[in-house]
């Protein structure tokens, strides 16, 4: 699936990869999580991993609109996984950061996979 | 191009002075290399032969430059400004060559009588005797001394802070103890450029290296503050952010106890008493068991 500035990929029975580009416009939350949540559950998905490679600053926005798709996918049985966030954004999100995030984090799929 | 205009002859130029400025000067560096000898030639080994004889040569175009000038009082003027960037970048090359700041400035001083003796055998003219000559050239040498100086307290600066930061690197040794388990011993204070340094680091190895786990140790901390231990904190979140396992060791109970007292909740954070125990921790979360050949 490919729109609205993001990529959904299934990469296993029930793991999917979104890969935001930079034209997500995370001001359509509404939309947006719709989209996600319908596709994740016609294709029986538990695990979502959001990719942040792109991401190289994280603000308090797009923090509230990781933590809203996080608690948004729980009520569908579906974890949030971010990877690949960048050292620059982990540095800036963990400056202004006031409440624990809703997502589980990983360096990598591998990483994830193994550790858990 | 236009024909410079002498002076005007007003009580601040005398005679001689007015005499200096238009002063056609003629080959004296070979006069002008007597204090390069002395000060930078010799068991000093600053400069060679020919790079006195170049010295002399430069020094000797830009005050020709200067006394040339407009106006050669103008404190302002490109020419007095060309000489003092000179000196500086002088000061600059002989402290990099192992000289001393007071080596350059008798030099300049030195200077200064060899340049009058040569523009007096140059000219016939006894500027040695006349007091607003002393007194210009004293004010325009005065100014070299200036910026030879200037130029050592900015080396000098340059040196610390260089110093300074080698320092905090060196403070802050992160080290791969096994793959993917980062060690970070802090010692001393954490205050918000350190914190800087130690983040930017860790995040970066984090990312380089797909770091499972990073294991902190305040075994060397003996104190904190409220500010400290928020820095702590931003660690330790930056780290989780990126994917990575933290563990904190070696909080001594005087540490425990300032934690508490400043309302600070490590129930999110894994710790461990001593560094041994958080290792442990690391490799059990990669499912790596350390056992006694014995056993």
């Amino acid at each position: 699936m490919q729109s609205n500035g993001l990529r959904l990929t299934q990469i296993g029975s029930s793991d999917f990869l979104l890969e935001p580009s930079r034209s997500l416009d995370i001001q359509n939350q509404g939309a947006l999580l719709e989209l996600i949540i319908s596709k994740l559950q016609e294709l029986r998905g538990k695990r979502l991993y959001y990719d942040l490679s792109e991401q190289v600053l994280i603000d308090p926005v797009y923090y509230a609109w990781l933590n809203t798709l996080a608690v948004a996918l729980y009520t569908i049985n579906v974890t949030t996984v971010c990877i690949h966030m960048q050292p620059t954004a982990a540095y800036a999100l963990a400056q202004n950061m006031l409440v624990a995030p809703k997502f589980e984090t990983a360096i990598d799929i591998a990483a994830w996979r193994k550790s858990s | 191009m236009t024909k410079k205009q002498p002076p005007p002859a007003t009580p601040k130029h005398s005679e001689k002075l007015t005499a200096l400025f238009n002063l056609t000067v003629g080959n004296i560096s070979a006069a002008l290399e007597a204090p390069g000898k002395h000060f930078f030639g010799g068991n000093s080994h600053l400069m060679d032969e020919d790079e006195i004889a170049d010295l002399s040569i430069e020094v000797m175009s830009l005050i020709t430059a200067l006394l040339k000038s407009a106006d050669p009082t103008d404190k302002d003027s490109s020419e007095l400004d060309a000489l003092t960037v000179f000196f500086s970048s002088l000061s600059q090359k002989m402290m990099m060559r192992g000289g001393h700041v007071e080596t350059v400035a008798r030099y300049t001083q030195a200077l200064q009588h060899a340049l009058i003796d040569a523009l007096e055998k140059d000219s016939n003219i006894t500027f040695s005797q006349s007091r607003s000559v002393l007194l210009y050239l004293t004010g325009v040498f005065n100014e070299l001394i200036m910026a030879v100086f200037h130029a050592y307290l900015e080396e000098k600066e340059r040196a610390l802070h260089a110093q300074d930061v080698q320092l905090r690197e060196n403070a802050t040794p992160i080290t791969e103890i096994w793959d993917g388990v980062l060690t970070l011993p802090i010692i001393g204070t954490l205050d918000s450029s350190r914190t800087m340094l130690v983040m930017e680091a860790l995040l970066s190895r984090i990312a380089k290296d797909h770091v499972h786990s990073v294991v902190m140790d305040l075994t060397g901390v003996k104190n904190i503050d409220s500010q400290v231990s928020h820095h702590l904190i931003q660690i330790v979140r930056a780290v989780q952010l990126m994917g990575s396992e933290a563990i904190i060791t070696g909080i001594q109970p005087e540490i425990a106890r300032a934690l508490v007292s400043l309302g600070i909740d490590l129930r999110d954070v894994t710790t461990r008493s001593t560094l041994s125990d958080g290792l442990k921790e690391a490799f059990q979360r990669m499912g790596i068991y350390v056992n006694s050949k014995k056993d």
